[in-house]
């Protein structure tokens, strides 16, 4: 048995600390996600929260057959897909760094960040899928799960999210239309 | 890891987050608030053994009660008055009818043997008048 599976084992007899650790080193990972996801830092800080108590309360229905990165994020998913559904701002509109909380992370680099990008060209569950591949290296089969979609249709669209990415990549101008 | 790849991998890792002292005291504070939910399957598994043993005795019991009673009414129900008998005078003025005609095999067109039938049960009528003298 590993140790995260231990950790969940005392998690849903009830110890916070326990789930506490078990959670830690994905706090930071699933902040990076929601960031991009949220209209602000603070949607995003209460969409950790709210993942995290999620999964915790309904840690009873974790499946030791999936990751539980995987269950986690798709809780993340469904938390942030509800977050913005409330939220009156599109995360298209923001487009100053003051506004836009994904763009103020990365304010400090020299050099463009692909996922601002990302972010613009590709739709919602495409963005996410690509997220989950590139930068979480979730397999196919999880990001499949995660977004509850069929793996024949996230190897299509990360395949399409790649040229779409390639594409921007390369472009000199700015004109680019919605993916997905 | 081609470049594309390669690019999303560190764009995404420069992405500055970190979680606020703040931040970490709510999530605790939430956590510790918060009660796992307990499956609806495991208060059915937390049922005492006696309560197996209660369920079956009863539905034994409930099944002895109904034969029982079943076997009561049985004993008490009258018995059914004989039909009267038929007059064995009417019974010799019925001529018996000798039904000898034969079933016609099913092995051609259906109103071919619709046809045949009827014919069959035309001969039978007319037997069946010479014999009573009709």
């Amino acid at each position: 048995m590993t140790d995260e599976l231990q950790l969940i084992d005392a998690a849903k007899a009830g110890s916070v600390s326990a789930f506490a650790d078990l959670v830690k080193s994905y706090r930071v990972r699933l902040l990076r996600f929601l960031l991009t996801r949220c209209a602000s830092y603070a949607d995003a800080e209460d969409a950790v929260q709210d993942t995290l108590i999620a999964a915790y309360r309904y840690l009873y229905s974790y499946d030791p057959r999936w990751r539980f990165s995987t269950w986690l994020y798709r809780i993340a998913i469904r938390k942030a897909q509800k977050l913005r559904s409330e939220n009156v701002v599109e995360i298209g509109d923001l487009s100053d760094e003051e506004a836009d909380p994904l763009l103020h992370c990365i304010a400090a680099s020299d050099t463009a960040n692909l996922w601002v990008s990302a972010r613009r060209v590709l739709n919602d569950d495409v963005f996410t899928a690509t997220w989950l591949r590139y930068a979480e290296d979730m397999s196919i089969n999880d990001i499949s799960k995660a977004l509850d979609r069929s793996d024949s249709w996230t190897k299509v669209n990360l395949l399409r999210a790649r040229r779409a990415l390639e594409t921007e990549m390369n472009r000199e101008n700015n004109g680019s239309k919605v993916y997905g | 890891m081609d470049k594309i790849a390669k690019q999303l991998k560190d764009d995404a890792a420069r992405i500055d987050v970190q979680i606020s002292d703040e931040l970490d005291r709510r999530i605790l504070a939430s956590l510790q608030g918060v009660t796992p939910e307990i499956p609806a399957t495991d208060t059915a598994r937390q049922r005492p053994a006696t309560f197996w043993w209660a369920s079956s005795l009863t539905g034994v019991a409930a099944a002895l009660l109904i034969v029982a009673m079943i076997n009561s009414q049985s004993q008490t129900e009258t018995v059914p008055a004989l039909a009267p008998e038929i007059s064995p005078v009417i019974v010799a003025t019925i001529p018996t009818i000798d039904w000898k005609a034969e079933s016609a095999m099913l092995t051609r067109p259906l109103q071919q043997e619709l046809e045949d039938l009827q014919e069959d049960l035309k001969k039978a009528e007319e037997k069946v008048k010479r014999e009573i003298g009709l």
